[in-house]
């Protein structure tokens, strides 16, 4: 098998000759790869299997334009991102930022549609198929990352309290909101698709550490049939795509709506949140899994054999037809110690079925 | 139905309109605003936090509930500063230091509000410095620190080693909690107590300061 059919068929539970490697690091492990190991670019470094296209580029940059909707201004050095979501920094808090919602004080359906929501109906993708072909040519899978797809991207915007409240009163600015947000995010997919990447990667966080973080009513109601459409049409265009699903926590309960709105593989079930061996024997004949190695457990407070242990254990569950993607579950922050990166990659490397 | 009863119900299903008008009406009618306090908004909160911690409702309806909660204590806070009301205690609550994340200690805040405490909100990456001196300057009973970090949880051990260097330990209960907190982590650090969820935090919140 290539690289690129040995990840493919492992994700569609076909099989697979060697077991990929994949996770994010945090700035700061990022210099540290760089200084130890001469990694420059870490997922070159260590042979990820895939490659992230570009998303559509907007005609219109200026995002100064989003400011006079913070009644209370934007701390000094804050970013605004292209959706005019502020990302307030502090000196103590590494790469993470503290959002504010530019639609939080909003109080009628006509200041929510003057919003001046990214255009991305004109905005240019013709960096795409290329993109895509030179990831192809080197024997990689081509990867449209789309997180935050409809219902964070509209809390992000709106706040979650606000929207929450307006999901419970079935008020006519949660529909808008989320047909906009829906409406941008088909596009951006669409383009994906038709420039022909393998693998769709969508999410939205509806859980929390043990519980999911709304009913499965109102996320029937509100959420899952735009989810569904956009799959749908995806999956219109090229019907070989793979679909990710990112939620973090506790999300069992939902795992089959995603099935139903045509997820094919779940991110990243929280070893500290789900059981992993759990939710294949009930789920793992529908959808694939990517992750299941703990950020908040044995990546940072594990020794380097329990994480090798925790790998092949999950990989031994998954079986031989694939299914598993194992990875760590989260970004890797700082206090995830080197040795225990270099020993999941090992794990992976030097896995045989028990 | 009393309109006691009938404020705690719309209370829980996140009716901020009906809640309002019939807290007007109970003033008008003469009712006790402290009654109303504790009979209407505090049981109508306690109800929802029950149904939140069994996982009958989640995060939207507390939520919901909250804010019909605030807009009945708008109508109802003069009327009870004039009756001399104390809340069951004080709660200095915040993120610890280099930590932005407050949905949970927000949720958390609003149910120890329902449950009758006054909340002094530091909001996110508060230093171990700020989180002491506002419990002192409020005369706080109960210090709040939530993390969603495994980075930043270790700040937690930073403002009870403070609390100690000061002697100032057992003036106050300690409270922690965050998705990445155990109860082992709790005894590790020497605070008081860890709760999992925002109700459980309200209900021991208020064991804590009646056996105190």
């Amino acid at each position: 098998m290539t690289n690129r059919e040995n990840l493919l068929s492992l994700l569609r539970r076909q099989g697979y000759e060697h077991v990929p490697v994949e996770f994010v690091l945090c700035p700061h492990l990022q210099e540290l790869c760089k200084e130890k190991l001469g990694a420059e670019d870490y997922e070159e470094y260590f042979g990820f299997p895939w490659r992230r296209v570009d998303d559509l580029k907007l005609a219109d940059q200026d995002v100064e334009k989003f400011r006079k909707f913070y009644e209370r201004p934007l701390a000094e050095g804050a970013d605004i991102d292209l959706w005019g979501v502020g990302h307030e920094k502090s000196p103590n808090s590494m790469h993470m930022t503290y959002m504010r919602h530019p639609m939080e004080d909003m109080e009628t359906l006509e200041e929510v549609m003057e919003y001046p929501f990214p255009d991305f109906a004109h905005a240019d993708g013709s960096h795409q198929p290329e993109q895509v072909k030179k990831i192809k040519e080197q024997d990689l899978v081509a990867l449209g990352d789309m997180q935050m797809t409809i219902w964070e991207c509209a809390w992000y915007m709106r706040s979650m309290e606000e929207l929450f409240c307006d999901m419970g009163d079935e008020n006519e600015i949660a529909e808008f909101l989320f047909d906009k947000v829906t409406e941008l995010s088909l596009i951006r997919a669409k383009a994906y698709a038709n420039a022909g990447v393998d693998v769709l990667f969508l999410g939205d966080d509806i859980g929390m550490q043990h519980t999911i973080m709304m009913s499965e009513e109102l996320y029937c109601r509100w959420i899952k049939p735009r989810l569904k459409k956009i799959i749908d049409e995806v999956k219109r265009i090229n019907p070989e795509i793979i679909i990710f699903y990112h939620s973090c926590g506790f999300i069992e309960p939902m795992i089959p709506h995603l099935i139903e709105a045509g997820v094919d593989v779940l991110n990243p079930i929280q070893s500290e949140c789900m059981d992993f061996g759990e939710i294949y024997q009930k789920y793992g004949d529908k959808i694939s899994f990517h992750g299941t190695i703990g950020t908040q457990t044995v990546m940072p407070k594990g020794t380097p054999e329990e994480v090798k242990e925790a790998v092949w254990k999950n990989l031994d569950i998954a079986g031989e037809k694939g299914g598993l993607f194992v990875a760590p579950t989260h970004m890797l922050e700082p206090e995830v110690p080197l040795e225990n990166i270099l020993a999941y990659v090992e794990a992976c490397r030097t896995y045989r079925r028990s | 139905m009393s309109i006691l009863e009938e404020i705690s119900e719309f209370l829980q299903k996140g009716k901020r309109k009906n809640v309002k008008a019939l807290i007007e009406q109970a003033l008008e009618e003469g009712i006790d605003p402290k009654m109303i306090l504790k009979e209407g908004l505090m049981s109508g909160m306690s109800i929802i936090g029950g149904k939140f911690k069994r996982e009958e409702v989640f995060v939207p309806d507390v939520m919901m509930a909250a804010r019909a909660m605030n807009v009945g204590l708008s109508i109802l806070e003069p009327k009870l500063v004039e009756a001399g009301n104390e809340p069951i205690g004080r709660v200095v609550i915040g993120t610890v230091q280099g930590d932005l994340h407050d949905i949970g200690k927000n949720l958390t805040a609003m149910l120890l509000k329902g449950a009758g405490f006054e909340i002094y909100d530091m909001g996110v990456d508060v230093s171990a410095e700020a989180f002491l001196e506002k419990a002192e300057e409020v005369n706080a009973d109960i210090i709040g620190l939530s993390a969603l970090l495994s980075t930043t949880m270790l700040q937690m051990k930073e403002v009870i080693d403070l609390l100690k260097e000061k002697n100032l330990r057992d003036k106050y209960i300690v409270m922690i909690g965050g998705a990445p907190i155990t109860n082992e982590f709790a005894e590790e650090i020497g605070a008081d107590y860890y709760t999992p969820d925002a109700a459980s935090a309200a209900e021991a919140a208020k064991k804590a300061v009646e056996s105190k």
